[in-house]
């Protein structure tokens, strides 16, 4: 269905291709992963599908690109349009009409299908991704997922049969985005779509994909089966970790191949959880309203010196209301709130950023917060690897990013750190960075309140969870209640060991042979 | 409000602009307060009682405030520049001063405060008229009816349209995030907060239309050589011609002379669009006509125009 030949891609006067010498084939009917460290050319490689590199991002290709037989290089997107269906991240970003209904037509006007045929396609797609009984509703009032489920649909009406998707979970919680990703396994298997879905939370696609493209960053491209792929990858999955630490073999990719792999009960060693500190943070009958809605409703909570406490939830649960009413700068209608110096890291940390050049950034920290200068920039290595100090803010990836606006508001030093979602679009690597550097918080005697929904990386740090629903806590308790084998939300690890205080592949040393 | 029967989007989205403009005209002939108050009511019942669940739909506070403002203002400035003139019942009076000549505040009469009042409605009449198009007037649904040759123009505007609100709600978010930050003295907080949400705007809309364009927006079919240059004769001679029927209107007095350039300058410019439009391969997705509640609302509207203007 595709075949890549010896291509390649590049920005004149850039000291490296991002692609080159790329050459593989996918069949009708693949589901492919494409995987790589951020900022290593996945979103390029997705985009020369369609044309979209380099008509949209500039650069020169060479090579050919064979799409269902068809020479797509040189085309423009819209040339391409029945042929290649392309979701992005951000679905509410790309929508074109106002109801769901409207919104799958768009395509579809755009090339020319009758009326009647649109009616027709519109019913049957609406029907495959299950959202038939939203055609009438309003865009704006969906939830994350079935916004992607609407893009999906609208990507496949007039009948693609080349499905691209370019990190669709990411801003989904895992249950929604699990469902999602089945959802695509299906689509490629009964309807014989090829898709290429980029993914940083490999744990959420394993079971389902057929093959494996990384992206290697050093501008190798390279596909493979998945089995073959992680047998040495450095960005894993706890399954995936699991299985290579106990050198499983074959190596285990889904929680099913591992169960049926593993002999239990396994040897592991306890999460240190013990926390000695005084409490710094409490809140007691915490209720905020805007108007009539209620996204907080009386939440009593407390954290210790020391201590690192996750809030958990389905997105719109209330967790992020919740931070920022504890920093003081959010809306609070009732209830008291007793906490030290405070410092919020928001979920688009890019927004805290303003200057052109990282170390101006790094200067106007030091001198803001009147510290040592060179603080925050000892504070942000640690956090990150070397980068460039004439590189602008914006083009550092997510992660940099991150850990920019981490040592920015980290150098105060103030006793609560509250973090909104960090590891929204970071991978594995990155964010084992921002384990470490939470860690290292904890033992300076910090506390750490952190909304997520990332079961994996807060079984990895935190000492207590909080589960939020509907702006009420649903349910409390240390991390190995709630996320270990019997709990609300089990780890990978939890779910293939079954043992209670066992939750992380780290827990277990590596086999030797 | 889902149940209600009502709905805005059952009459065509021209229609309500019709309805909305008619009752403007109405409010701008009349002199007296009883019937601005009475198209102010009916506005404010349609917007009420048809208007749907969706953004544009939000307004209708800000125009039912805008148009209480104008009454207030109108009124404060008639009683302040009042020119005191005691001809009928002292509504009340105030310390008069006299700056110059200039008389300001003194004895306010009822006629007075009743004619700054009508002034004042009639203001507010139009403005919540047109606010009224405007909350129940889809405007994408209206751009549907847009003859295909002018259809990237009319995405161009609705996207930017769609946008300002966007571009606020960046700008309130990264507000709110740098207040987290602090910054020292001497960086412009203006370029801390616009640039980020600029570019975060100029992101979404390349992002919009990279998605756009994957979709197949931009096709386009080609014409053939007299209809090329039929569009072009046409679309020129029809630009010449309205210029002259200007300069008639305006340099001479031979008024007919510029209607009949006028009329057939549309007329050209309307068939350059037609031909233009025939290389457009895009299909209509439900693409409402007016039907018989449109004519309806449409001849009662004219109806009450006329009768308004002849009476």
């Amino acid at each position: 269905m595709i075949k890549f030949r010896s291509v390649g891609f590049g920005y004149q006067g850039a000291e490296s291709p991002i692609i080159s010498r790329a050459s593989f084939a996918l069949n009708a009917g693949e589901f492919a992963l494409v995987c790589g460290p951020t900022g290593s050319g996945k979103s390029t490689l997705l985009k020369l599908m369609n044309g979209l590199a380099p008509h949209f991002t500039g650069g020169e290709l060479s090579g050919t690109i064979l799409i269902d037989g068809k020479d797509v290089t040189g085309h423009k997107p819209h040339e391409l349009a029945e042929l290649v269906g392309y979701v992005n991240q951000q679905p509410e970003g790309s929508f074109v009409a106002d109801t769901v209904g409207e919104e799958l037509a768009y395509g579809l006007e755009q090339l020319g299908f009758s009326p009647a045929e649109m009616e027709l396609r519109i019913a049957r797609h609406a029907e495959l991704v299950g959202i038939a009984q939203l055609l009438e509703q309003p865009l704006a009032s969906l939830s994350g997922g079935q916004q992607q489920r609407v893009a999906i649909a609208a990507a496949m009406a007039a009948g693609q049969r080349v499905l691209v998707l370019d990190e669709p979970t990411s801003a989904l919680d895992a249950s929604s985005a699990a469902e999602l990703v089945a959802l695509l396994a299906k689509l490629a298997k009964e309807q014989g779509i090829t898709v290429l879905l980029a993914e940083h939370r490999l744990e959420r696609v394993l079971e389902h994909i057929d093959s494996v493209i990384v992206v290697n960053g050093d501008s190798s491209v390279v596909k493979s089966a998945p089995r073959e792929a992680f047998k040495d990858y450095r960005l894993l999955p706890p399954v995936v970790e699991l299985s290579q630490r106990l050198k499983l073999e074959p190596l285990a990719l889904s929680i099913e191949e591992a169960k049926r792999g593993i002999a239990t009960p396994l040897a592991f060693s306890k999460r240190p959880n013990q926390v000695i500190g005084k409490q710094t943070l409490a809140v007691e009958k915490l209720t905020v309203k805007y108007g009539n809605n209620v996204a907080i409703s009386e939440v009593s909570l407390n954290a210790r010196a020391g201590e690192v406490v996750a809030l958990m939830g389905a997105n719109g649960s209330g967790k992020s209301t919740m931070l920022w009413a504890i920093q003081g700068s959010g809306a609070r209608s009732g209830g008291t709130i007793s906490r030290p110096e405070t410092t919020l890291v928001p979920q688009r940390a890019a927004d805290l950023l303003f200057l052109n050049t990282l170390a101006e950034e790094l200067a106007e920290s030091d001198k803001f917060n009147e510290v040592e200068q060179g603080q925050t920039a000892k504070l942000f290595l640690e956090l990150s690897n070397r980068t460039d100090p004439k590189q602008h803010p914006r083009d550092l990836s997510a992660g940099q990013q991150l850990a920019l606006v981490l040592a920015v508001q980290l150098v105060k030093g103030t006793p609560l750190i509250l973090l909104d979602e960090p590891t929204r679009g970071l991978d594995y690597e990155a964010k084992r960075h921002l384990v470490a550097a939470i860690r290292l918080m904890q033992e300076n005697g910090r506390t750490v309140l952190v909304a997520s929904h990332d079961i994996e990386f807060v079984a990895q740090i935190a000492n207590r969870v909080y589960v939020l629903e509907e702006g009420k806590i649903a349910t409390q308790g240390t991390t190995e209640e709630i996320l270990g084998a019997t709990g609300l939300m089990p780890t990978q690890i939890a779910q293939i060991a079954n043992q209670p205080g066992l939750l992380l592949a780290e827990q277990i040393g590596d086999r030797e042979n | 409000m889902p149940l209600n029967p009502f709905r805005a989007s059952a009459l065509h989205p021209a229609t309500w602009w019709f309805l909305g403009l008619g009752l403007a005209t109405i409010a701008s002939l009349e002199v007296s307060w009883l019937p601005e108050v009475l198209v102010i009511f009916a506005a404010i019942v349609l917007m009420l009682t048809c208007r749907e669940n969706a953004p544009w739909s939000k307004s209708v506070r800000f125009y039912l405030w805008l148009g209480a403002f104008v009454v207030g203002v109108r009124l404060l400035f008639r009683i302040i520049f009042n020119s005191g003139s005691t001809d009928s019942a002292v509504a009340f009076s105030l310390v008069e001063l006299n700056l110059g000549g200039v008389h300001l505040l003194g004895q306010v009469s009822w006629l007075t405060l009743e004619a700054a009042a009508t002034d004042g409605l009639r203001l507010a009449a139009i403005i919540i008229s047109i606010g009224m198009a405007n909350t129940l007037a889809n405007p994408k649904r209206l751009l549907k009816s847009t003859p295909g040759a002018l259809y990237e123009v009319a995405t161009a505007m609705t996207v930017a349209i769609n946008l300002a609100p966007q571009l606020i709600e960046s700008l309130q978010r990264v507000r709110k995030a740098r207040a987290l930050r602090g910054r020292s003295q001497g960086i412009s907080s203006l370029n801390s907060i616009v640039i980020p949400a600029l570019e975060d705007s100029i992101e979404q809309s390349l992002g919009l239309a990279a998605s756009m364009d994957a979709r197949g927006f931009g096709r386009r079919g080609s014409l053939t050589k007299t209809q090329l240059i039929a569009t072009r004769t046409l679309s020129l001679g029809g630009i010449l011609l309205i210029a002259f029927a200007t300069y008639f209107l305006l340099a001479t007095q031979s008024q007919m002379l510029a209607i009949a350039f006028m009329v057939s300058g549309i007329i050209a410019l309307t068939l350059t669009i037609r031909i233009a439009s025939t290389r457009n391969l895009r299909t209509r997705y439900r693409r409402q006509k007016p039907g018989i509640k449109d004519f309806s609302v449409i001849g009662i509207t004219l109806t009450t125009v006329v009768l308004v203007v002849i009476l």
